[in-house]
C-alpha cells in the first residue's frame, strides 16, 4: 500500500501529460480534426494520404540521409576515446572541452552554424582570403551543402559524447589486451580495427541505438536553426513536419497528429531493437 | 639502447596525440572565443575583422539587450521554469523511486516498466493534444504549463537513474530505522536521500540543463513576449535581427553563458554522469 502511494503522483502526472495526449492525439489521427472543435471521423484517409503522398517520402529520405553521420561519428568519437585512454598530459582537461557542445543549447550551436557560414560570415571571409574564393557560397542555399553542414555539425558536436562512450567501455577492458597486440607488433590502426572495435561491440550497438532515435526526435533545434527545412522541404525531417503542420501556416492538426503516430512507430520499433540486442534498461546507472 | 629507442618513440607517440587531441580542444573552444570577442564589437567592426580582438570594449549590444530587448526578464521566466520543474521531478521521482526500489506492490513491475518507458515518446508526438490540454486548463502563456510539461517528460529518465541507484541501498539499515521507530517519511529523509545524494544531484543537474536550454516546449506554450524563455528570446533575435550579426552573437553568448557557468562548477558531477550513461 505504502508502495503504490510512494508511486502513485509520479504516475499520475506521466499519465495525465504525457499519456491522455498520446490517447488523444491518437483519436484525432483518424479526424480531420482542424484544432477547433472535435472534427469528423474520417477513419484512415489521414494515413492514406500520408503514405501515397511524395512529400512524405521526401521527409523520410532526410532523415535516413542524415542517418550517415551515425558511422562517422562512432569512427571519429572511437578514435578520440582511444586517444583520450593513452591518458596523455592534460587529457582530464581535453575530456571536459570535448563535452562542451553537448552541454551549450542545441539551439545556439545550430545558430553558431548559421553565423559562421552565412553569406559575408566567417568561412566564406577565410576561403575569400586565402584565394579559395570560387568556393565561397550561399551555403545553406543549396540542398547539398545545407544537408552537408547538417551532417557535419552533428558529428562535430557528438565527438564528445561518442568519446565519453568510448571511453567507459575501454575502462571494461583489461589493458594487457592491448600491451599484448602491442607486442606482437601490431600497429595502430590494426590494432584499432582488429582489437578495439571488436571489443567497443556493446557500445557501438548502443551508441548506433540511441542516435537513431535521436535522429528522429532530438534534431529539431539544429534543423530550426539551420535551414528551417529549406531549400523547400530539401532538408525537413519527421517531426520538424509536425512542427509545421501543427503550428506553421500551413497548420492541419489531423493530418499533423497521424504524421506524429507514424514517428512514434518508427520510434517505437528502434527501441524495441534495442531492447532486444541488449537487456540495456537492467544496466544503466550502474 | 633499445630501451632508449622505445621511450623515445613512445614519447613522439604521446607528443602527436596530444597534438591531435590539442587541436580538437580549439575547434571546441573557439566558437566560445567568437562569440567573446564579437559580442563587444559594432557590426561594421565584426563585418571587417571577424577574427581579431575588439578594438574596444563596448558594451552597445549588451545594453541593447538588456534594456530594450529586456533579456533579463527572459533569464527570470528560465530560471523559475527550470528550478519549478527540478524541483517538481526530483521531488515526485524520489518518492517514486524508493516505491519501485524498495517497496513491494502488486503489479509494480508492470507500472514502473510503464512509466519509463514513456521516455521514449518523443515530445513532438504529444505536443500539440498536449497544447490544447494546457490551453483547455487556461495555463498557456503561464509558466506552469511548462514546468508541468518538463516534469512529465524527465520523470521517466529520473525514476530509471534513482530506481537503479535506490536499489543499491542496503536493505539492513531501512530495516534498522524502521525498528528505531522511523516512519515512512522519516525513513526517506535519514537514509533514502543521504545515501542516493549521487544519482539525485546527477539528476538535478542534467534536469536542470536540458529545462533551460530547450526551445520547443516554450516556444509552443509561452507565446507572450513577456513570458519567453531564454532560447524563445534567442530565436527572435535570430530571426529579427539578421542585419545585425554583432547584437546576435551577443546574443548567442548570453544565451550559452548559463549552461557553460554550470557545467564550469558541476563538469566532475556531470562526466561521472555521462559514463553512467543514458543521457542524451
Amino acid at each position: 500500500m505504502q508502495g503504490w502511494l510512494s508511486v502513485l503522483p509520479a504516475l499520475l502526472v506521466v499519465l495525465g501529460i504525457r499519456g491522455y495526449p498520446l490517447a488523444f492525439g491518437l483519436l484525432k489521427s483518424f479526424t480531420n480534426w482542424s484544432g477547433i472543435g472535435a472534427g469528423d471521423y474520417i477513419g484512415l484517409a489521414n494515413y492514406i494520404h500520408i503514405v501515397t503522398g511524395s512529400e512524405f517520402w521526401v521527409l523520410l529520405r532526410n532523415n535516413l540521409v542524415i542517418l550517415t553521420f551515425i558511422p562517422i561519428q562512432i569512427f571519429v568519437g572511437l578514435l578520440v576515446a582511444v586517444l583520450l585512454y593513452e591518458e596523455v598530459f592534460g587529457w582530464r582537461f581535453f575530456r571536459v572541452v570535448f563535452y562542451i557542445p553537448q552541454i551549450i543549447s542545441s539551439l545556439v550551436m545550430g545558430y553558431l552554424f548559421t553565423v559562421f557560414f552565412s553569406y559575408s560570415g566567417p568561412v566564406n571571409q577565410i576561403l575569400n582570403n586565402v584565394g579559395l574564393g570560387f568556393l565561397a557560397r550561399e551555403w545553406f542555399g543549396s540542398a547539398g551543402s545545407a544537408m552537408a553542414i547538417i551532417l557535419f555539425c552533428l558529428v562535430w558536436i557528438n565527438i564528445g559524447w561518442q568519446a565519453m562512450l568510448g571511453l567507459g567501455g575501454l575502462a571494461a577492458v583489461s589493458p594487457s589486451v592491448f600491451e599484448a597486440a602491442q607486442i606482437d607488433g601490431a600497429g595502430f590502426w590494426r590494432r584499432f580495427f582488429s582489437i578495439t572495435l571488436p571489443m567497443l561491440g556493446r557500445t557501438i550497438e548502443y551508441s548506433c541505438i540511441v542516435s537513431v532515435i535521436w535522429v528522429f526526435t532530438g534534431i529539431f533545434p539544429y534543423i530550426f536553426a539551420m535551414t528551417k527545412g529549406g531549400p523547400g522541404y530539401d532538408t525537413t525531417t519527421l517531426d520538424y513536419m509536425i512542427y509545421l503542420k501543427s503550428f506553421g501556416a500551413v497548420s492541419k492538426p489531423g493530418y499533423a497528429c497521424a504524421l506524429a503516430m507514424i514517428l512514434l512507430v518508427i520510434v517505437m520499433v528502434f527501441t524495441v531493437i534495442q531492447m532486444r540486442l541488449s537487456n540495456r534498461a537492467n544496466d544503466w546507472g550502474q | 639502447m633499445i630501451m632508449h629507442k622505445k621511450t623515445l618513440q613512445k614519447r613522439l607517440a604521446n607528443a602527436l596525440v596530444f597534438c591531435l587531441l590539442a587541436v580538437l580542444a580549439v575547434s571546441f573552444l573557439y566558437p566560445v572565443y567568437f562569440m567573446a570577442i564579437n559580442a563587444f564589437k559594432t557590426k561594421a567592426e565584426y563585418r571587417a575583422t571577424p577574427f581579431a580582438l575588439p578594438s574596444q570594449l563596448r558594451l552597445d549590444n549588451f545594453n541593447l539587450l538588456i534594456g530594450n530587448f529586456k533579456i533579463l526578464d527572459s533569464y527570470w521566466n528560465t530560471l523559475q521554469i527550470a528550478l519549478g520543474s527540478v524541483a517538481l521531478t526530483i521531488t515526485l521521482a524520489v518518492f517514486a523511486s524508493y516505491g519501485f526500489a524498495k517497496l513491494p506492490f502488486k503489479g509494480r513491475g508492470a507500472v514502473y516498466v510503464a512509466v519509463v518507458a514513456t521516455m521514449f515518446i518523443p515530445a513532438q508526438v504529444t505536443m500539440i493534444p498536449l497544447y490544447y490540454l494546457m490551453s483547455h486548463l487556461r495555463v498557456t502563456n503561464k509558466l506552469i504549463s511548462v514546468v508541468l510539461a518538463y516534469t512529465a517528460t524527465s520523470l521517466p529518465g529520473s525514476i530509471l537513474l534513482m530506481t537503479t541507484g535506490f536499489r543499491g541501498i542496503s536493505d539492513e539499515m531501512i530495516e534498522a530505522a524502521t525498528i528505531d521507530g522511523a516512519g515512512y517519511f522519516a525513513v526517506v529523509k535519514n537514509v533514502i536521500l543521504p545515501m542516493g545524494v549521487a544519482v539525485i544531484a546527477i539528476n538535478i543537474i542534467f534536469n536542470f540543463l536540458s529545462a533551460s536550454n530547450d526551445l520547443f516546449t516554450p516556444m509552443i506554450l509561452l507565446q507572450k513576449i513577456d513570458k519567453r524563455t531564454i532560447m524563445v528570446a534567442l530565436s527572435a533575435i535570430m530571426s529579427s535581427r539578421s542585419a545585425d550579426p554583432a547584437y546576435q552573437i551577443a546574443g548567442l553568448l548570453l544565451s550559452a553563458l548559463p549552461s557553460l557557468a554550470v557545467y564550469m562548477l558541476f563538469n566532475r558531477f556531470i562526466v561521472k554522469g555521462i559514463t553512467v550513461g543514458s543521457i542524451k
